[in-house]
């Protein structure tokens, strides 16, 4: 156990040496961050006055870590700032001091510790095939790990489109059996942050309303926060006025791309991806692939890896050639129906001659009985 | 071979509802087609001034395609209405494969009319039995369209119905596979327009019975004997 | 009998490593590397378009993002014979050098330093001390004695609350740490800094790519356009930020980076006799500065370095069908023609088959197959990449550059040429080489910067981005410098699909398990004698380890 008494935000800023007055600037800077009103100021002090410094506990399991790269690329705030003031994250394989069994005593002291209390945020997808031989760590399999730590978790945090959606390594064939941890784990308030990575202010901006306001962000039917993922990157998009008229690229670096037009035609996924890029955008507000001029790929959408080929507007249909679209085969039966007519036409003529023949030879006059309306 | 005399009823078949929905109908298709097909692969405008800001071609596009939609939405549903209230040739039941008998009049027609096997009588005043069946595989369709299509709508409109369809989204997969499904009725009705417009005026041809202008009109020729044997009953008279 | 240490998970790098060693009379006598974690990727792409396989293989690494994707494009349009404009290979090194310089600054202070820094016993440092250490080290502003009490005052603060957070449980007051407390306090200090100045850098990736990590790539160029009169396109604000960002790259590098690794280096000069391992070392070469075809004009040469001899350099071949082959006889894998054999990536199989212990385990069954990894061999040679293999070839390559700044940091150290050949020579050879990437970043800018200027503007070339016009068979590998080393993927297309496709890379090269023949890799090689003074904490095996900068996603991916 602890000896030392767990410091609430306002505490741990004072033995820092920060002022009353930076604490309410701190607040209300957050505040504005997670867009509360300035009304609402006040419940963040409140909340920072009296929140525990929680604890964090990182799980890395079958991933590629651009989540973690991403979280620390966070400017807004800084994750310096987030680890060493507003949270104590207690396991991270990736920047802990403590390696091999030290780490794992780490772990299972703040979770013994932090029991219901602690946040537990995974990276990476849970391999269940084969007995999840996989991906082991410490002699575990990801899933034990997963499942022993989402226990005595508060909430739970799916980075990234492993987590959430399994990416890329559960793309056919899924060779490992990659799995998200929604299918592993259940009875606790889950947020998927999906992305490959996230945008690292988005990653930081969840857990900043998580401390803030002590409660998880509003998530839509999916599980995911409407802050970042409630808008698809087309509905942001600052190139959707060329879109709109009609102005689209056609090839990369043709006239038409080095004046910025519209990607739709090279493969943009805007408009079948919910994601902040184009708001928020990457990197400190730096920019976002399709500024850069390359189209989304739909990196926040479940399954995307198999929504290829990427450079042309729909996916192209499992079984037919990369290059098969559904306009290829529409036009393809379009063109079989026109001929299968053509030949029905003919053999029609020959065969139902005589029938027809009797038909019109033998046609009566109607009775007369009946008027039309 | 002898020529028998063959009496003729004249049967008022497609009541004006039903009429008025069909031609809607194929046009809201023609138009949704055309319109739909552009924003998969859109035309791509090269003028010399390019500035966005004076341009709203493609917003148009789909403005038209959206505008269709809802008028082909109503005209549907007006259609299923008139399934439970017009006559027993617009029935819904008419058009769902529920009984054995269905099954075996679709064989009949497919042998006689389409494959020229057998050599078998049938006749029906409304749709035959394969018609009938077309034509409730092209209501799935305009089901599937529909549900897509506001499913994708929701996502751009905050309107109070297509925000009834936020749920189709998550049900389907994604946004990606829904705009595939949806692509892909395209096809199915271009497809079926083919089929439907030539079997329309093949029927025309072959039997005789005005089935082309019956959607002009609402009146289709029918054997006499045998629509009696069939009915019972007389033909309905018409509403004057 | 000697001592079982296990280290699992090995921590502050990429991915999951294990590390069994055998300990006897305080030193390891025989260590056993494995990677644990698979996800068939190889398998994935196959039968993709080739065109879309970089997007796939970037995501093998978020740490090394933009490496793998460069080499896919390249393997593809090697393939093709495809040559792109110059302006999309500048541009490519200018992602390349974003990419090195970040990964190796995030290395050094967040996966590496605080093997050498105790961060506890800064909070007993005079800042007053430190901020003159701090100031006869280098010129960079941030080193007032003010700047240090608050930083101090900070960590005191964090320390005492308690929760130690990242810092908990490490190897604080191990007899291994040898630094000054004022010289902990500034490695804190940067510790810092680097956090902050790594997601500046990067916004390079974001200009040119849209995003760090996983900026995207093209095959046939690059996707961003250049138009220095369009709002919408790399224009001259874009270009002054991209300046600028690698301007405070250069002064972050001269200033922050090379002072403090010189002079941690000093405390630890017996660390240039410890962890040398192999004596090969392979660079496959990278930065063209006249087309990826041109080798010579490589400012990484390519080449190989046999028995440390550095006056020969030695020519490598990746379509070669002899050189590179890999091994599955220790890893988890079978291979239709047998599992002795060894295959060329263009043969390349990727058939899982773990035979390893049923987890929960306490050890692998380190007699058999024990990895997740491939054992790479050039003509059957274990082989060393990364940094100091690069710096050895630039080295024995003749290069000036190289030379220069090899010399001058073996002199200040006052070393001698055979430290280079260690675990201090590898962390050495990293800084060196960011070094001479600042400065080249630099001209590759100035060169892009004429072209534009002489109305050179084209990044794609168009010729064969539609598939219709790819043979019906075609091979290609790509070859890069990933900042662990030299990596390669290797493509098969076949009727516009990607038949097979194989990654060797660089973490495979080093970690992997030993060969048929009992030879070790890189790690197990260079792990033998290491001195460990306290088995329950193994600080010193940490230290080599991490002077590879494992990344075992990569490894195995
Ligand atoms: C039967 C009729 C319809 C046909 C044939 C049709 C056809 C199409 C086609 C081919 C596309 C292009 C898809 C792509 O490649 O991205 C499309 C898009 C779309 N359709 Fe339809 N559609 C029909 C009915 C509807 C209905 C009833 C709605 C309801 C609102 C609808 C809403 C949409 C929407 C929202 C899009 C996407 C437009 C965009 O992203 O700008 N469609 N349609
Ligand atoms: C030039 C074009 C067209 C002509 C001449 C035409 C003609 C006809 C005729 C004569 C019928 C009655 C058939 C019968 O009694 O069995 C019919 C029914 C029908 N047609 Fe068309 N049609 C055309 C286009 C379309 C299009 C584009 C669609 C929609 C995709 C369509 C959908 C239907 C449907 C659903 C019925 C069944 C109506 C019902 O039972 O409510 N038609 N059409
Ligand atoms: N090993 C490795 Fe990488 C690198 N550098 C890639 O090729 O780290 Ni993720
Ligand atoms: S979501 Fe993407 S970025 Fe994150 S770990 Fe998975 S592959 Fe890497
Ligand atoms: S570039 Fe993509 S997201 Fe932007 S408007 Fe075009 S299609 Fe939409
Ligand atoms: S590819 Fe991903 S980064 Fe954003 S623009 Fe698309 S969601
Ligand atoms: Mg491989």
């Amino acid at each position: 156990m602890a000896d030392h008494k767990q410091l609430t935000l306002w505490e741990e800023m004072q033995n820092k040496g920060y002022s009353r007055r930076d604490f309410l600037k701190f607040c209300a800077w957050m505040g504005a961050f997670i867009g509360v009103e300035s009304t609402g100021v006040a419940s963040v002090v409140r909340a920072m006055e009296t929140k525990k410094r929680p604890a964090v506990i990182w799980l890395h399991l079958q991933e590629c870590t651009c989540c973690s790269e991403s979280f620390i690329r966070s400017s807004h705030p800084i994750v310096a700032d987030i680890i060493l003031d507003n949270i104590s994250l207690d396991y991270t394989e990736t920047l802990q001091a403590a390696a091999g069994h030290q780490a794992e005593a780490a772990m299972k002291k703040s979770m013994k510790d932090n029991w219901g209390e602690y946040i537990l945020l995974v990276e990476g997808s849970v391999p269940t095939g084969d007995d999840g031989v996989y991906c082991c760590i410490g002699g575990q399999t990801a899933e034990a790990r997963l499942k022993e730590a989402a226990e005595g978790a508060k909430a739970v945090i799916a980075w990234g489109n492993c987590a959430s959606n399994g990416c890329v390594q559960a793309a056919n064939p899924n060779p490992t059996t990659a799995t998200p941890i929604h299918k592993i784990i259940s009875g606790k308030p889950l947020i998927k942050v999906p992305g490959c990575p996230p945008i690292g202010e988005v990653m930081a901006g969840i857990i900043v309303h998580i401390l803030a306001f002590g409660t998880i962000p509003q998530l839509d039917g999916q599980g995911r926060p409407m802050a970042f993922y409630g808008r698809r990157v087309h509905d942001t998009c600052y190139r959707r006025p060329n879109y709109d008229a009609g102005l689209f690229v056609e090839e990369f670096d043709d006239e038409n791309a080095k004046k910025g037009y519209c990607l739709y035609k090279v493969g943009c996924r805007g408009p079948v991806t919910y994601n902040a890029c184009a708001v928020t955008k990457w990197n400190g507000g730096t920019s976002f692939p399709i500024q850069a001029g390359h189209g989304c790929l739909g990196c926040s959408e479940a399954n995307f890896w198999d929504h290829g080929p990427f450079y042309q507007h729909l996916a192209s249909f499992p079984g037919f050639g990369i290059e098969t679209t559904a306009d290829t085969i529409g036009l393809g039966l379009g063109v079989g129906a026109a001929v299968g007519i053509a030949a029905h036409a003919v053999i029609t003529n020959i065969r139902k001659k005589d029938e027809i023949n009797e038909h019109i030879e033998t046609s009566a006059v109607p009775d007369r009985d009946q008027e039309g309306d | 071979m002898r020529k028998k005399e063959i009496a003729l009823f004249r049967v008022y078949v497609w009541e004006r509802p039903v009429r008025i929905y069909h031609w809607l109908n194929a046009l809201c298709i023609v138009v949704l087609c055309i319109t739909g097909y552009l924003i998969g692969n859109p035309i791509v405008l090269q003028h010399g001034g390019n500035d966005a800001s004076m341009l709203y071609f493609f917003g148009w596009i789909r403005f038209i395609h959206f505008a269709a939609a809802y008028v082909f939405l109503i005209n549907f549903i007006v259609r299923i209405y008139w399934g439970f209230v017009g006559n027993q040739y617009s029935d819904w039941k008419n058009y769902f494969p529920y009984s054995k008998k269905h099954f075996q009049n679709m064989w009949d027609v497919l042998m006689v009319d389409i494959l020229m096997i057998k050599k078998k009588d049938i006749e029906t005043a409304g749709h035959n039995a394969v018609a009938n069946f077309t034509y409730f595989l092209t209501f799935l369709a305009f089901l599937l369209s529909v549900v897509t299509g506001f499913g994708m709508y929701s996502a751009m409109s905050d309107n109070w119905f297509s925000s009834l369809f936020h749920w189709v989204i998550p049900f389907f997969g994604g946004d990606l596979i829904l705009r595939m499904i949806h692509h892909v009725t395209m096809w199915f009705f271009v497809v079926f327009t083919i089929f439907h417009v030539y079997l329309v005026f093949y029927h025309d041809y072959v039997d005789g019975s005005g089935v082309l202008s019956s959607m002009a009109g609402g009146w289709k020729f029918v054997t006499k004997d045998k629509f009696l044997r069939k009915n019972q009953k007389k033909p309905e008279p018409a509403k004057k | 009998m000697a001592n079982r240490i296990v280290i699992d998970p090995v921590t502050r790098i990429e991915g999951h490593l294990r590390v069994e060693l055998e300990v006897k009379d305080g030193k390891v006598v025989d260590a056993f590397s494995s990677g644990t974690m698979v996800r068939g990727i190889e398998l994935i792409v196959k039968d993709r378009d080739p065109r879309d396989v970089w997007a796939f293989v970037e995501r093998v690494c978020g740490v090394c993002t933009t490496v793998h994707a460069l080499a896919s494009v390249r393997s593809v349009e090697d393939a093709l014979n495809w040559q792109i404009p110059q302006n999309a290979e500048l541009i490519r090194n200018l992602m390349f050098v974003t990419q090195m310089m970040q990964d190796h600054v995030v290395h050094f202070y967040h996966l590496h330093a605080l093997d050498w820094v105790d961060v506890v016993s800064a909070l007993s440092a005079d800042p007053v001390a430190t901020s003159n250490l701090a100031q006869s080290i280098s010129s960079w502003p941030k080193s007032s004695p003010g700047y240090f009490r608050d930083l101090q005052k900070r960590l005191k603060g964090f320390v005492d609350s308690g929760q130690l957070g990242i810092f908990a449980n490490g190897y604080w007051g191990h007899k291994a740490y040898k630094l000054p407390a004022e010289a902990n306090l500034m490695g804190v200090a940067h510790y810092l800094e680097a956090l902050e100045w790594q997601k500046e850098i990067v916004k390079i990736h974001a200009i040119f790519g849209g995003k760090n990590p996983h900026p995207n790539y093209l095959v046939g160029g690059v996707a961003c356009s250049l138009n220095i009169n369009e709002v919408n396109a790399i224009n001259a604000e874009r270009l002054a930020q991209v300046k600028h960002l690698l301007d405070d790259a250069k002064v972050f590098i001269e200033q922050v980076y090379i002072p403090d690794l010189m002079a941690i280096a000093s405390f630890y000069k017996d660390w240039g006799a410890i962890g040398g391992g192999l004596e090969n070392y392979l660079a496959y070469g990278d930065l063209p500065t006249n087309g990826y075809s041109d080798v010579s004009s490589f400012k990484f040469p390519r080449g190989i370095i046999m028995g440390r001899n550095l006056n020969e350099v030695i020519p490598v071949d990746g379509k070669d069908g002899e050189q590179i082959k890999e091994f599955i006889s220790r890893s988890y894998y079978d291979y239709s023609g047998g599992n002795e054999t060894g295959l060329h990536p263009w043969e390349g199989e990727t058939k899982l088959a773990y035979s390893g212990p049923k987890p929960p385990y306490d050890y692998l069954d380190v007699d058999k197959k024990y990895s997740w990894l491939k054992t790479p061999r050039w003509k059957g040679n274990p082989m060393e990449v990364g940094p100091l293999s690069r710096m050895l070839v630039g080295f024995a390559s003749g290069k000036t550059e190289y030379k220069e700044v090899v010399t001058e940091a073996l002199t200040k150290l006052d070393v001698p040429v055979t430290a280079l050949f260690s675990t201090l020579g590898r962390t050495a050879a990293r800084g060196l080489e960011t070094r001479l990437v600042a400065n080249w970043a630099l001209e590759f800018y100035d060169m892009l910067i004429t072209n534009i200027k002489n109305g050179d503007s084209r990044t794609v070339n168009q010729e064969f981005r539609n598939p219709d016009t790819w043979p019906a068979e075609a091979k290609g590998v790509g070859m890069t410098e990933a900042p662990r080393g030299a990596l390669a993927h290797w493509i098969v297309i076949k009727d516009k699909k990607t038949a097979n496709y194989q990654l060797v890379v660089p973490s495979t090269w080093n970690a992997s398990p030993r060969d048929a023949n009992g030879q070790r890799s890189a790690y197990e090689a260079s792990l033998i004698g290491t001195p460990i003074a306290d088995p329950e904490n193994p600080l010193e095996v940490l230290r080599t380890i991490h002077s590879f900068d494992p990344c075992l996603a990569c490894a195995v991916h």
